[in-house]
């Protein structure tokens, strides 16, 4: 008798047991599955960026064919999560605001100043209807003028001053 | 260690701020050929850090402030590879080597723009490193260089989204001259208003003076039985009775003279206003038809549509009302200071006393009230965007059986507009008091030291009693001036939105030497056409062929593969970037663009019907074209049928709001469009994509009369559709990959083989 159909056998979850990952001395992701030839120069898409960003990564080869997706980090060795890890913090640069200084505006376009966990920084926004999304607990993500991500973990949580001038943009 | 010589490729400026230790591992004798800093350091933090190569070594240089630099030195003659790989929020550039891979820089995507030229100026240098010069490509990755659109290429600004236009290089005093400007074919009717407003002004201003002559020359001696004879200017002496009338009558004739005087005031300078917006929107409107279509890609068409209205609207609000109201305050207030010193000095400088209050309140508020508006009206625009996207696919909501949620994400936004509206009340209800609170602090000086003087017999109560009547004139104009400011920004950015569009500069237009285009046969040549909408990111690429009259091509190829920027080109909707089109031996550059796109007719996917007739809507190519020629047309796209099915025939009225047509009816209306202009080269976008098969039979048949000894050029994702074509082009990333019938092409087993086969297939399951 046939299996009636399940819709989640449509993912392709590779399993975190047989799957290993690390960089090779050209600074590559390789991906070592169990019973398949070895991958190199992996790329990794998280498939939830804002609201999971360490769930469902896809990992995709050079030229863009998916190979598989690893449903949760934790599972995976220490060593191949760590390689994974290193990857993603490499593929997505969203440096964290720690402050905001001031946020001036000329002509419409509002210039932050502000403190990031990645160091000071001074960015444009073209938009803040736009570029500027507020997510459920005061998270806000940020897209300046020329594409660079920020994020603000929760805006109620920053010193009196800042919430002041981001409650303001927001 | 000499700085860049002179055959340095000059893509990239070299850095000037090279910190000296990375400059002091460079052996002396190698010459810094390319530098470049960074704004994020290897280790992944902000911070300069710098790439450097010599005509040697390609050299990382990356500050870390806990320890030692971390410092990449690779000989250029080893590197096999360099790589940019645009990343989530930031890009790196990687090099290999035959044995080793490192990331050598990280940068924002704000230096997106200065890294794009980076790998083929290092490549250059590799090249000339290498002992033997081998032809291998070592570039992998690029950047495009569409990020340069956001920042003005002049200083670097930021453009906002729905501007378009560095607002920083427009200056504003300008913009308010050039807005001037518009006045200036009407200047005796600005003249005349300003005289008027000026005559106006005054005479308004005087009841306060005859008030001051009445109780001093009238009232006061009669009350107290003083003299008889009265002198009055123009009357001479006269009693006290006819001195009343006289300033009766003055009161009487200033106030109707006043009134008069406004009434053709605001009618001329309504006039004035209308006259210019109307010369201004009509200006705009004809430049908006210039503007190729470049311009409408890059903006929002609300956006466009804005600058017509509204942002001319607004300039008229400000020019009829704003402006005479500047005028008319600053007079007034200038007259009565005037007024105030001569009447008494003394006096005056108290009244004057609360005026910077004023000012500063009404500046502070105003900020205030501006910050606290902004976000509110930004409430406004979620709470509209929300209706903008769930009223129309309401019909989704329902049927997901969503609409509680609906509602609730609405009332959420509500209450948050609430919150801010509230405050926004409260501010601005405690603003009104406080301000009659400081004008009356004006009062009470004056009745104060006013009173005393009138007591100690240094003033006359006319003098008082004016006074008073004065300094209540003078606060309203000293508030609404410092409001101003607001006002005059606001219409400057209206002017700045205008002056945008009217800056813009057709791409596409016709060369001052333009010939007419004269009747073509339909050939048509590609001679190494390249295309791209955004420099860096090429849609066709030396693209090569020749039609000749009356041959009918079918553009096949996967969606993006530039079938219909082909024929946008075609058209000449865009300018190519390199090679000529050739329509009948004629550049397509060189010809009037209205005589070539005369004799092109297009079919598009989606037929665009105006609001109007069906017989407009058909004529709308050939406005002047007799019934007969209408029906024969829509006969000829086998649409005269149902059109004669509809309750008012040819009349009947389509467009948005009208009879609902279905696809394939508008499309049949599209083609007899079409078919009416006769046109040499004819254009089919996907022109039954949409189509039931028997839908699609008909048009088809309609169409097979419409190609009939015109050249044409059919783009369809359905193979079948092109079975009349005499030859095949397959596109493919902006090149011809195969060209031939449709049997020879399916013989040399490429890409149309294979969209044949799979289609075929499909056509399998669909008649399952």
């Amino acid at each position: 008798m046939e299996k009636p159909y399940k819709l989640t056998d449509e993912l392709n979850l590779l399993d975190a047991t047989t799957t290993r990952l690390y960089h090779d001395d050209f600074d590559d992701l390789v991906l070592e599955v169990e019973g398949r030839d070895p991958e190199r120069g992996i790329l990794v898409v998280r498939c939830f960026p804002i609201s999971a960003g360490d769930r469902f990564i896809a990992l995709h080869t050079c030229k863009e064919k998916e190979l598989g997706i690893l449903e949760d980090l934790s599972a995976l060795d220490p060593d191949s999560r760590n390689a994974l890890a290193n990857a993603l913090a490499r593929a997505y640069f969203r440096p964290q605001i720690t402050a905001v200084y001031a946020i001036t505006e000329e002509h419409h376009i509002p210039r932050w100043q502000v403190d990031t966990d990645r160091g000071p920084r001074t960015f444009e926004i073209r938009s803040s209807r736009r570029d500027i999304r507020v997510l459920s607990q005061g998270r806000v993500l940020i897209r300046d003028a020329d594409g660079n991500q920020y994020e603000i973990p929760n805006y109620r949580r920053l010193d009196v001053d800042s919430r002041a001038l981001v409650e303001d943009q927001v | 260690m000499s700085e860049a010589n002179t055959d340095t490729d000059p893509i990239i400026p070299l850095a000037t701020d090279l910190p000296p230790e990375a400059l002091a591992l460079l052996p002396a004798e190698e010459t810094i050929r390319l530098s470049i800093s960074t704004d994020i350091k290897l280790d992944g933090l902000y911070g300069s850090a710098w790439l450097l190569a010599t005509d040697q070594r390609l050299l990382a240089f990356s500050p870390d402030d806990g320890g030692p630099p971390d410092i990449v030195d690779l000989a250029l003659a080893e590197v096999e590879s360099l790589e940019i790989q645009d990343l989530y929020g930031s890009g790196a550039l990687k090099a290999r080597t035959k044995t080793t891979g490192q990331t050598i820089a990280l940068f924002s995507k704000t230096l997106n723009a200065k890294f794009a030229p980076l790998p083929e100026a290092l490549e250059k240098l590799v090249r000339q490193a290498r002992p033997i010069d081998d032809d291998e490509n070592i570039l992998r990755g690029r950047l495009d260089r569409a990020y340069l659109k956001r920042r003005c290429e002049r200083c670097g600004q930021v453009i906002p989204r729905r501007m378009g236009v560095c607002p920083s290089c427009l200056e504003s005093s300008k913009l308010l001259n050039r807005f001037l400007a518009y006045s200036l074919p009407y200047w005796p009717l600005a003249v005349t208003s300003l005289a008027i407003l000026l005559v106006g002004t005054f005479i308004g201003l005087t009841p306060p003076l005859l008030l001051r002559t009445l109780i001093d020359d009238v009232l006061s001696p009669a009350a107290t039985g003083a003299a008889n004879a009265i002198s009055l200017p123009l009357l001479g002496p006269t009693s006290a009775s006819g001195a009343l009338a006289y300033l009766v009558l003055g009161l009487l004739l200033i106030n109707v003279s006043r009134n008069i005087l406004g009434a053709v005031r605001s009618y001329l300078l309504a006039r004035l206003g209308e006259q210019i917006t109307f010369d201004m929107r009509r200006q705009v409107y004809r430049h908006l038809h210039r503007l190729s279509l470049n311009f409408y890609n890059d903006r929002d068409t609300g956006r466009i549509m804005a600058s017509v209205t509204h942002d001319v609207g607004r300039l008229q609000d400000f020019l009829s009302d704003g402006l005479q109201e500047t005028i008319r305050n600053i007079l007034t207030i200038l007259i009565i200071c005037s007024l105030l010193f001569y009447l008494n000095a003394g006096l005056a400088i108290y009244v004057l006393l609360p005026t910077p209050l004023i000012v500063l309140a009404t500046i502070h508020f105003g900020k205030r009230l501006h910050r606290i508006y902004t976000p509110l009206w930004r409430r406004w625009a979620g709470i509209s965007a929300i209706l903008a996207d769930v009223i129309p696919g309401v019909r989704v909501v329902k049927a997901f059986a969503q609409e509680h949620r609906e509602v609730d994400k609405f009332e959420s936004r509500s209450k948050d507009l609430l919150q801010g509206e509230l405050r926004a009340a409260r501010t601005r209800s405690l603003f009104s008091p406080l301000m009659s609170f400081l004008t009356s602090l004006g009062t009470l000086i004056i009745w104060w030291v006013g009173g005393n003087k009138v007591l100690g017999q240094s003033m006359s109560l006319g003098e008082f009693v004016a006074f008073t009547g004065y300094m209540w004139q003078f606060y309203g104009p000293v508030e609404s001036l410092c409001r101003l400011n607001h006002r005059f920004q606001r219409a400057a950015t209206s002017a700045e939105r205008v002056f945008e569009v009217l800056d813009s500069q057709p791409d596409v237009d016709d060369a001052p030497d333009a010939k007419q285009l004269p009747s073509i046969n339909g050939h048509v040549e590609f001679r190494n056409v390249s295309f791209a909408y955004e420099p860096g990111k090429p849609v066709i690429e030396n693209l090569s062929f020749t039609v000749e009259p009356g041959e009918m091509i079918g553009l096949a190829g996967h969606s993006g593969a530039g079938k219909s920027t082909l024929i946008n080109l075609i058209c000449r909707f865009y300018e190519i970037d390199e090679g000529s089109i050739l329509v009948d031996g004629h550049d397509i550059r060189e010809v009037q663009l209205r005589s070539l796109r005369d004799q092109v007719g297009v079919v598009l996917q989606e037929p665009f019907l105006f609001n109007g007739s069906v017989a407009d809507n058909i004529a709308y190519g050939k406005p002047e074209a007799s019934l007969n020629e209408i029906i024969a047309a829509a006969m000829a796209a086998n649409a005269h049928d149902f059109i004669c099915g509809l309750p008012d025939g040819y009349d009947s009225i389509v467009g948005e709001r009208a009879v609902r047509l279905s696809g394939g009816e508008r499309q049949r209306l599209s083609i007899a469009r079409a078919i009416l202009r006769n046109p040499r080269v004819l254009i089919l976008d996907e022109a039954t994509a949409s189509m039931d098969t028997e839908t699609e039979a008909q048009i088809q048949e309609a169409l097979a009369r419409l190609v009939k000894g015109r050249t044409t050029f059919a783009i369809a994702h359905r193979l079948s559709t092109l079975r009349n074509a005499d030859r095949l082009f397959i596109i493919e990333k902006g090149r011809l990959e195969e060209m031939g019938t449709h049997d020879e092409l399916v013989a040399l087993d490429g890409i149309y083989a294979r969209l044949v086969h799979m289609q075929t297939e499909m056509g399998r399951i669909r008649a399952l």
